[in-house]
């Protein structure tokens, strides 16, 4: 726990001095786990500040101090879920408009190291993102807090609200999924020297 | 570990942790507590405006009722429904009495040519 039980309890009293500090406290976490979750990185400070504001209006909602971070991590993924669903018209992952070798040519003519990195993380992303679409957004949602996130099953089925063996079983399968998209899109030319 | 190395699945694994590492936690917008607080603050005027509403029209209804059962409760006159009964009525308005409807008849039975 990043914050005191007795921060929390003040802020569920209705102490907006209380609740600002949780926001100062979590909002850079939070931010991080939206722009991983959702990929659109436009959108994440509007979904960040959503999940607070569901905060600010739950908050005596909750029953005890304890559970608060799973609470504050469902409601991100709430958010960052329904943001999603409003977006699934509007599908676009944004895979690279350069070829491999202008790719190259502008490397060599950047030159520099930190330009070569970043656009290295750019491809991981976007290739990952890639992979990603072939599922639905909550399963999206789902994989990235197991696999990118890190967390437990016991802290997902928490969030969740749902069993562990259920949890299990959509992840084996979205995974799956994941994987075979995997092996076909590693094996094709744009990736092959990439990622 | 790079992700082109190992089975699938270690590269799915060392893939995704490339990826936790390519998208670090953003720096929050100067504006972002701003815009918190003015969001928080439109969705409060909005839930205290609604309520507003809300109480008014429960107001309105409980006016309303208890208007509607004061002037049920109040007694009216000749205007109102009968409390009879239909034959009630009837034998009201025609007495047994009554030479009209309800008056023997002689019938004179000794002069046959008549």
């Amino acid at each position: 726990m990043l914050v005191d039980f007795e921060l929390i309890k003040r802020a569920q009293k209705g102490d907006s001095a209380a609740f600002n500090e949780i926001v100062l406290v979590y909002r850079k976490r939070i931010l991080g786990r939206i722009s991983r979750l959702m990929a659109r990185s436009e959108d994440v400070e509007d979904v960040a500040q959503e999940v607070f504001l569901r905060l600010f209006f739950s908050l005596d909602q909750l029953r005890t101090p304890e559970v608060f971070e799973p609470w504050l991590y469902r409601l991100t993924v709430n958010a960052a879920y329904d943001h999603l669903r409003k977006q699934r018209r509007r599908q676009e992952y944004r895979i690279s408009d350069l070829s491999e070798q202008q790719v190259m040519m502008a490397d060599a003519a950047a030159g520099g190291k930190v330009e070569r990195e970043e656009r290295e993380r750019k491809k991981t992303r976007e290739f990952v993102d890639s992979l990603l679409s072939e599922v639905s957004e909550s399963d999206r949602v789902l994989l990235m807090m197991k696999e990118v996130e890190g967390l437990s099953l016991k802290e997902l089925e928490k969030i969740y609200d749902v069993k562990e063996n259920a949890l299990k079983v959509r992840l084996f399968r979205a995974r799956q999924r994941v994987l075979k998209a995997f092996g076909s899109k590693e094996h094709s030319p744009a990736q092959a020297g990439g990622v | 570990m790079s992700p082109m190395r190992g089975n699938i699945e270690e590269r799915l694994d060392a893939l995704f942790q490339a990826y936790r590492e390519a998208c670090p936690d953003p720096d929050p917008s100067p504006n972002f507590m701003p815009q918190l607080w003015q969001r928080i603050e439109a969705r409060q005027a909005f839930s205290f405006s609604l309520r507003r509403m809300a109480g008014g029209f429960v107001t309105a209804a409980l006016a309303l009722s208890l208007a509607l059962g004061v002037f049920m409760a109040i007694p009216r006159g000749s205007q109102g429904y009968p409390s009879q009964s239909y034959v009630e009525a009837l034998a009201d308005a025609q007495p047994l009495d009554s030479p009209d409807i309800v008056g023997t008849m002689s019938l004179d039975l000794s002069d046959p040519g008549k």
